[in-house]
C-alpha cells in the first residue's frame, strides 16, 4: 500500500541529524515513501514506529512458501497487464482413504509420468493432496500419506480430524506440507497442530463470511501462515469465492483475505475429466493458487501448463527459448542449419514454418536476450561474435557435419562478418520473412548460394594471414580517410555545458537507416553531413552518432565519423552510440571537447554496466538506462538500477552530473498504462538532483505520421515539467523543438523575447 | 455477517447483438460485468458456441469427427448434422478451400454451398473466409447478398478491407460484420471507429480481437481480452463495447499437441483426447477472459464447454 511521506514523517524522530545522508528528516521520509531509501538507514526510528510502518507497507497478499521452496500468492494485481503476476499456480492430484492400495499406487505412478520441460520450465504435478474421509483410521491415512510422500512431491493433508492430522504430520512435517483442515468448528485445535508441526494451515468454511471470521480468529491467535480453500459445492460459487477473496485483498486492501487459495476442481467436475480441464483452465486465469485435479494426464497437462506458462509470463520481459540446436523434421548432422534469435515468438514462427516445409533442418537458436532479429542486431545482441560464441559453447562444429548456414534475410549485412568468424561454413542469406521459408526450403534455394559461398571461401583461404591488432594511432594513420571540410551552409553555434537549457540529442545519424548504413560502410561523407546539417540547422545541441554494431572495424569507423562531423561543424558535441566499446574509446580519442564532453550511449544496469567504467575512464558523460534485463517493472526497480549505476559511476570518480538517467520511454500503443509511471520516474531523478534523458519519440511509435509530433511535443512538455533535462529526439520536428524552447522559457532557463522561437 | 462482499457492476455495458432469425436466433453480449461474474450482477445472455464446418472437412482425420459426420458429403449434410450436436448454438461455415494459393474453389461454388446450408438449417450462420483479402472480399459480398434476411455474421473485416467488407456485408445487405485485429487493443478500437465511420451501426459489429491456442502466445490474447473488457466496462468506451467472438478450433487443431501422432509422441497418449482437451482449455480460457462466443469443432469439446457455461451462469 502506498504510504505518503508525510505519514512516515509523523512517526520520524524529527532530529534532522543528517546521519542517514539526507539533509532533513522530511527529505528522508519522502525518499522512504518513494522506495528510494530504506527506513533502516535512520538509527533513531523507534521499533514501534518501524512496526507500524512495516504493517502499513506490507504487501496486500502474503507469499507462502511450502514443500521444497514452492511459492504461493504474493500477487499485487488482478490482471497481468497491470504489472505482472508473480507466482504461477501449482497443480495437485488427489488420493483418498477410500481408495485401495493398488488404486493409489496406479494414480501416483501415472502422475509421475507427466514430467517434461517446456521453454525452460519443468512441468509436473507439484502436490499430492491426501484426503482423509471422516471415520477412517489414522493408520490408513498415515499409510496413504507415506505413499504420497515417497513420490517426493509436496503434500496437502486434507483432514479435519485433529488427532489423525497429528499422526500424519508426525511422518511428513519435514516436507513442509499444507495442513488443509481448519474449519469454523475446529480451528483452535487445528491451529495448535499446525503451529506445533510448523506447517502452513489451510482454512475452509461453507461461506465467505465464516471463512473471513475464521481467518480473523487465526490471525488473532498469531497465525498468518495460511492458505484459503475456496472450493464450494458448485463451480459458480467457487468462482465467486476465488474472485471475491482475491479482489477484497488486492483492490480493497483487506489483508485478512490476502492469502493464496486452493481450488479443488476434482470435486467440482464430479468425475467428468473434460469438464475438469475447462474448470482448471478457468482457475488458472482466475485466482486459483493451487488447483487440485483427480489425475493429470498428458492430454490435460499439455494445454493447462501451456496456458499457465503464458499467463504467468511477465508482460515486461521478453519470453525466451533455450539457445541450442533444434533438429526439425527428423534432421540429422547432415541437414542444413537455419539460424535465428531466442525471442519465443520468433522461435514459434520460424520453427512452425520450417516444420511446414517438411524438410529436415537444424534450427539454431542463439542467445539474443529474447529480442527480435532486428532489435537484437541493433543492440549488438545478435552479432557475428555472439554467433561465434554460440557455435563454440554448443560445439556445433563437431555436432553438425553440414556446413550450410542460413541466416535471416533481415541481417544480410552480417553475412561477411559471420563468414569471417566461421571460416569453415558456407553462410547463406535466407528469406526476409518466416512465411517464405516453406517454399525456400522445399525448393532448396539455399543450395546454389551455399555452393557460391563455398567457392568464395576456397578462393580466400590463402589470404588468412595473422592480423596484428593496430593501436588507435596506427588505425587513425592508416585506416581513417582524410577529412575534407565541405561548406554545408550551416554553422554550429556552440554550446555552454553549464547552461540549464534543455539538451536535445539529434537521433537521425543512425545505422538502422539504410542510407546511413551504406554511407558508414563506404565512408561516404555526403549523406551523413547532410543529415547533420539539417539537425544542426534545426537547433540540435548534440548529435548522436550510431555506427551500428560495427564489430569488425568499429574504431576506425567511429574515428572517421567523429572527425567528419566535428571538423565540418565547429566541433559539434556528439553522443557515441554503438555496442562496440573499443569504437567508443577510439571516438573519444579524436574528440574535441570545446562544446561539451562526449556522451557514451549507453550503459544499463545489466550487461552494459561497464559502459559506465568506459565513460569514467575517458571523462565522458554516460547515458544510464534504468533497466537490466528488459524494462523495469516499476519505479522501485528503476530507482534501484539508478542508484546502482550512480554508485558505480561515483566510485570511479564521475560526478553525478555526468550520468544522465534514462527511464526508458515506452510506446503508448501497447504500454499506455505505464506512461505516468515513466513521468514519475523523471520526477524521482529530478528530486535527487539527477539529470535525465531518453528516446522520447519511442512513445509514439506506430502512430500515424501527423499524430506523432503532437504526441512527442505533449510528452516532452509533461516530462520537462517533471524535470527532464535532455532527450534524444528528431530535431527536424518543428513542433517538438518549439515546444522545448517554450518550456525553457517557462522554466526560466532562457530570458523571454518576442523572437525566442527563432533563436 | 462480518464480511459483506462488494459487488462491482459497471455502468458500461457490452452491446447485445442478435444473430440469425426466428426461434433459433441467439443474442451475444449484453452484460455489464466481467465474464461469469454473476455475483456482481446477473448475466442475461450466456456465451454461445458455434460449430465449425469446413469445406475441407473431408480431410478431418480424427475418429470422433468422422463418426459424428458419417455419411455426410455436402456442406449442407455437415451443417444439418452439426445442428444436432449437443451444445451447438450456431454454425460457422469455414470456406478455407477458397484460398487461391490452395484449392482455389470458385466463389460461385462457395455461395451455392452457403445457400444450400441456409435452406437446410435453422440455426444462425457465421461465415469464415480463407484469409486471402481479395478472394474474401468477393466471397463475403456474394454470400451476404445470397443470404439476405438471414441475419448472418461475416468474419471478418480487417484494417485492409474494412471499407469493402463493411459496405457490402453490413450496409448493402444488412448482415452483421466481424472486426478482426491481432492482439492489439488500439487497432481493435480504431477498426471499430472506422466501421462506425462508414455508418455501420455498433449493434452490427462483433469483434475478433485475435486468437491463439493456449501455450502459443495466449498471453497476448488474454491481456487483450482483459484490457478490452476493462475499457468497455470501467471506462464505458463505446468503441470497444462490441461483443467478442473467438474462433478457437482452427488454432487448436493445428498445433503439435493435437497433430502429433501416437508413434511420434508415445508418452503423450491418445491424440484425439489431446486435441479435445486443447480445444476445451483454449475455449474456456477465452470465455473466462471475455469472449461472448467461441467457435469449436469436436462434439465432445462442444458438449463439455456447453456444460461449463451452464454451470457458471
Amino acid at each position: 500500500m502506498a504510504l505518503k511521506g508525510l505519514d512516515i514523517f509523523k512517526l520520524s524522530p524529527k532530529k534532522n541529524c543528517k546521519e542517514c545522508g539526507s539533509p532533513t528528516c522530511m527529505a528522508f521520509c519522502m525518499k522512504v515513501a518513494q522506495g528510494a531509501a530504506s527506513i533502516d538507514k535512520c538509527p533513531y526510528f523507534s521499533d514501534e514506529a518501524k512496526a507500524v510502518l512495516n504493517e502499513q507497507t506490507a504487501p496486500p497478499m502474503k507469499t507462502i512458501t511450502v514443500g521444497n521452496d514452492l511459492k504461493l500468492g504474493g500477487e499485487t494485481v488482478l490482471f497481468r497487464h497491470e504489472k505482472t503476476l508473480v507466482n504461477k499456480n501449482l497443480y495437485a492430484v488427489c488420493a483418498c482413504t477410500h481408495m485401495d492400495d493398488a488404486a493409489v499406487d496406479t494414480k501416483l505412478a501415472d502422475m509421475q509420468k507427466v514430467d517434461y520441460e517446456r521453454i525452460g520450465e519443468r512441468m509436473y504435478v507439484e502436490f499430492v493432496l491426501c484426503k482423509h474421509h471422516d471415520g477412517d483410521s489414522a493408520e490408513k491415512y498415515v499409510a496413504l500419506v507415506n505413499k504420497a510422500a515417497a513420490t517426493g512431491r509436496a503434500l496437502i493433508l486434507e483432514c479435519r480430524d485433529v488427532e489423525v492430522a497429528k499422526a500424519a504430520l508426525a511422518v511428513c512435517k519435514e516436507g513442509k506440507p499444507i495442513l488443509n483442515g481448519a474449519t469454523p468448528d475446529n480451528w483452535e485445535a487445528m491451529n495448535a497442530a499446525a503451529a506445533e508441526a510448523g506447517v502452513t494451515l489451510g482454512v475452509w468454511a461453507s461461506n465467505l463470511s465464516d471463512l473471513y471470521d475464521t481467518v480473523k480468529n487465526l490471525e488473532a491467535a498469531g497465525n498468518k501462515n495460511l492458505v484459503l480453500d475456496v472450493t464450494a459445492a458448485t463451480a459458480k460459487e467457487t468462482l465467486a469465492n476465488a474472485v471475491l477473496v482475491r479482489r477484497t485483498a488486492l483492490k480493497d486492501g483487506d489483508r485478512s483475505f490476502g492469502y493464496p487459495s486452493i481450488v479443488n476442481v476434482a470435486k467440482l467436475a464430479k468425475g467428468d475429466p473434460r469438464l475438469q480441464t475447462a474448470y482448471a483452465a478457468m482457475f488458472t486465469e482466475k485466482y486459483g493458487s493451487i488447483i487440485v485435479m483427480e489425475n493429470m494426464t498428458y492430454a490435460e497437462a499439455l494445454p493447462l501448463y501451456g496456458l499457465r506458462q503464458n499467463i504467468f509470463t511477465d508482460p515486461q520481459k521478453p519470453m525466451k527459448v533455450e539457445a541450442k540446436i533444434y533438429p526439425l523434421n527428423g534432421a540429422d548432422e547432415n541437414s542444413p542449419c537455419c539460424l535465428t534469435v531466442d525471442f519465443a515468438l520468433t522461435y514459434f514462427l520460424v520453427s512452425g514454418e520450417l516444420e511446414r516445409s517438411n524438410q529436415p533442418v537444424n534450427l539454431l537458436i542463439t542467445d539474443a536476450s529474447g529480442m527480435s532479429v532486428l532489435t537484437a542486431w541493433a543492440a549488438g545482441k545478435f552479432s557475428s561474435s555472439s554467433i561465434k560464441k554460440f557455435f563454440d559453447e554448443n560445439d556445433i562444429e563437431n555436432k553438425i557435419k553440414s556446413r550450410t548456414l542460413i541466416i535471416p534475410g533481415k541481417v544480410a549485412v552480417m553475412k561477411g562478418e559471420i563468414q569471417e568468424k566461421l571460416p569453415g561454413w558456407n553462410v547463406v542469406v535466407g528469406p526476409m520473412e518466416a512465411v517464405q521459408l516453406p517454399k525456400y526450403m522445399k525448393d532448396k534455394e539455399y543450395e546454389a548460394a551455399a555452393k557460391a559461398a563455398a567457392a568464395e571461401n576456397a578462393a580466400k583461404v590463402t589470404t588468412t594471414a595473422e592480423v596484428k591488432e593496430l593501436s588507435f594511432e596506427e588505425l587513425l594513420e592508416t585506416r581513417v580517410p582524410k577529412i575534407e571540410v565541405v561548406d554545408m551552409g550551416v554553422q554550429y553555434k556552440g554550446h555552454n555545458p553549464e547552461a540549464k537549457t534543455f539538451v536535445t540529442i539529434g537521433e537521425r545519424i543512425h545505422c538502422i537507416a539504410p542510407t546511413i548504413r551504406k554511407a558508414m560502410d563506404e565512408r561516404d561523407p555526403e549523406p551523413i553531413l547532410k543529415r547533420a546539417a539539417e539537425q544542426i540547422a534545426a537547433g540540435a545541441t548534440y548529435l548522436d552518432v550510431n555506427i551500428g554494431p560495427a564489430e569488425k572495424d568499429g574504431p576506425e569507423r567511429m574515428m572517421w565519423a567523429v572527425k567528419l562531423l566535428q571538423e565540418n561543424f565547429n566541433n559539434v558535441p556528439l553522443a557515441l552510440d554503438t555496442a562496440n566499446k573499443k569504437a567508443i574509446e577510439a571516438g573519444i580519442k579524436v574528440y574535441n571537447r570545446t562544446n561539451g564532453k562526449p556522451i557514451v550511449n549507453s550503459a544499463d544496469a545489466g550487461s552494459r554496466i561497464s559502459y559506465i567504467d568506459l565513460a569514467a575512464a575517458n571523462d565522458a558523460i554516460c547515458i544510464a538506462l534504468c533497466s537490466a534485463d528488459g524494462i523495469a517493472k516499476d519505479n522501485e526497480e528503476r530507482m534501484k538500477h539508478c542508484h546502482n549505476m550512480l554508485e558505480r559511476g561515483m566510485s570511479l570518480g564521475m560526478t553525478s552530473d555526468d550520468l544522465w538517467f534514462d527511464p526508458l520511454f515506452l510506446v503508448v500503443k501497447g504500454m499506455q498504462d505505464k506512461q505516468m509511471e515513466v513521468l514519475e520516474a523523471i520526477k524521482l531523478f529530478a528530486d535527487e538532483g539527477l539529470k535525465s534523458t531518453g528516446g522520447l519519440s519511442n512513445n509514439s511509435n506506430g502512430a500515424p505520421k501527423h499524430v506523432r509530433p503532437i504526441m512527442d511535443a505533449t510528452l516532452v512538455a509533461m516530462a520537462m515539467m517533471q524535470g527532464l533535462t535532455s532527450a534524444i529526439v528528431n530535431p527536424n520536428d518543428l513542433r517538438l523543438m518549439e515546444t522545448i524552447k517554450s518550456c525553457d522559457i517557462f522554466k526560466n532557463h532562457v530570458l523571454y523575447s518576442d523572437s525566442y522561437l527563432e533563436l | 455477517m462480518s464480511f459483506v462482499p462488494k459487488t462491482q457492476p459497471f455502468s458500461g455495458k457490452i452491446n447485445a447483438v442478435t444473430l440469425g432469425t426466428g426461434d433459433k436466433a441467439v443474442v451475444i453480449g449484453g452484460q455489464n460485468v466481467l465474464p461469469f461474474y454473476t455475483f456482481d450482477a446477473p448475466i442475461e445472455h450466456a456465451p454461445k458456441i458455434g460449430v465449425e464446418i469446413s469445406d475441407a472437412a473431408n480431410e478431418w482425420d480424427v475418429a470422433g469427427l468422422r463418426t459424428f459426420y458419417e455419411g455426410c458429403t455436402t456442406m449442407a449434410d455437415y451443417a444439418k448434422r452439426a445442428e444436432s450436436m449437443e451444445g451447438a448454438d450456431f454454425l460457422c461455415l469455414h470456406f478455407e478451400s477458397a484460398d487461391p494459393n490452395g484449392a482455389n474453389r470458385s466463389v460461385e461454388d462457395c455461395v451455392a454451398d452457403a445457400k444450400a446450408v441456409a435452406e437446410a438449417v435453422a440455426m444462425p450462420i457465421v461465415i469464415m473466409g480463407c484469409k486471402n483479402i481479395e478472394k474474401d472480399g468477393e466471397l463475403f459480398s456474394k454470400i451476404a447478398e445470397a443470404l439476405q434476411g438471414k441475419n448472418i455474421l461475416v468474419l471478418s473485416a480487417r484494417a485492409e478491407d474494412y471499407k469493402t467488407v463493411g459496405a457490402s456485408v453490413a450496409l448493402a445487405y444488412g448482415q452483421k460484420v466481424g472486426a478482426e485485429t491481432a492482439d492489439d487493443i488500439n487497432l481493435a478500437k480504431q477498426l471499430n471507429i472506422m466501421l462506425k465511420g462508414l455508418t455501420v451501426a455498433p449493434e452490427s459489429i462483433v469483434m475478433n480481437i485475435g486468437t491463439a491456442a493456449v501455450g502459443y502466445g495466449f498471453e497476448y490474447v488474454a491481456s487483450t481480452l482483459d484490457r478490452v473488457r476493462a475499457a468497455a466496462l470501467a471506462q464505458s468506451d463505446a468503441d470497444l463495447q462490441m461483443p467478442i467472438i473467438s474462433p478457437v478450433s482452427s488454432d487448436t487443431w493445428g498445433v503439435k499437441e493435437s497433430t502429433a501422432s501416437e508413434e511420434d509422441e508415445p508418452t503423450w497418449g491418445c491424440r484425439e483426447e489431446r486435441g479435445i482437451d486443447m480445444e476445451i482449455a483454449t475455449a474456456a480460457a477465452n470465455l473466462v477472459g471475455g469472449a461472448d462466443a467461441v467457435i469449436m469443432r469436436h462434439p465432445a469439446a462442444v458438449s463439455t464447454i456447453k456444460k461449463f457455461i451452464t454451470e457458471l451462469i
